[in-house]
């Protein structure tokens, strides 16, 4: 059996400061880290709800760390909807270890993370 | 059955920049920015076990693939002051089934690490936890992530 499948992709970034991205696909989610700070950070949760109109909803939630950072909310809340958009509706797993949470630091994360995406 | 064993160590995949200009570079491992990712599988007694650690500076990540490769439950343990107690919590997959928890705390007792671990062993089948913890142990203990026991409490001060 190839494990190809979920090996864990790493990326380096300059986003100001030294950013790792790593992104890897399991069968039921996809998980993103980025980290500045040598560990995970807050990590959050990110789902596309069951629903008949047309256009989707989404749930985002912090499930640990920071609750009081709106910025890392939108920026999952961004990927998913990037993911939902891209065909899959796979649920998101996303940590953010991140030296400041400012709207450029977090929209820098965001295209960083679309650009080298597995979706 | 033979157990496979592949193991994979990224230094760097590509190093870019936003304007999208490539360029790769090597960069060592195990020092202060050189994050380690490391996969394996084992085969043991007709189940397959998938393992992907990625170690980063101050904390590890683990996951346990049982037979499939699902996320599973995600659980956060840590080291607690004042004494060498070790918290665990779960964080995603529900509390009602445990698999996995432990093995996150003794993790956390051998490497002195937070750790964060996801782990889709089913529930109820302790044969199978045990086979993957120790799997797992060796595999923390070759790669020298794990402290001896002389070292005592060795708690992360951030």
């Amino acid at each position: 059996m190839a494990i190809s499948f979920c090996r864990p992709m790493l990326v380096k970034v300059a986003l100001g400061t030294k950013t790792d991205l790593i992104i890897c696909s399991y069968d039921d989610y996809f998980l993103v880290m980025v980290t500045q700070i040598g560990s995970m950070g807050t990590i959050l949760h990110a789902k596309k709800e069951e629903g008949v109109s047309i256009h989707p909803t989404f749930a985002v939630s912090v499930i640990f760390g920071k609750r009081d950072e709106p910025m890392l909310m939108a920026c999952a809340r961004q990927l998913i909807e990037h993911i939902s958009n891209s065909g899959s509706s796979k649920p998101l797993v996303l940590s953010l270890g991140l030296k400041d949470h400012s709207l450029e630091t977090l929209k820098g994360v965001a295209s960083a993370l679309i650009e080298n995406r597995l979706w | 059955m033979a157990s496979g064993e592949l193991k994979g160590h990224f230094d760097v995949a590509v190093a870019k920049d936003l304007s999208g200009k490539e360029s790769t570079s090597a960069v060592s491992t195990g020092d202060g920015d050189g994050i380690q990712i490391t996969c394996f599988t084992e085969d043991l007694n007709d189940v397959t076990f998938h393992f992907q650690i990625i170690r980063l500076e101050k904390q590890i990540y683990a996951w346990i693939g049982c037979n499939s490769a699902k996320l599973g439950h995600l659980y956060a343990a840590a080291p607690t002051r004042p004494n060498n107690a070790v918290s665990v919590a779960s964080i995603l997959g529900g509390a009602s089934d445990n698999t996995g928890s432990s093995i996150a705390r003794r993790i956390v007792l051998k490497t002195g690490l937070n750790v964060i671990l996801a782990c889709n062993i089913p529930k109820n089948s302790p044969m199978l936890e045990a086979d993957a913890e120790r799997k797992l142990m060796e595999k923390l203990k070759e790669l020298g992530y794990t402290r001896s026991r002389s070292q005592g409490s060795v708690l992360s001060n951030s």
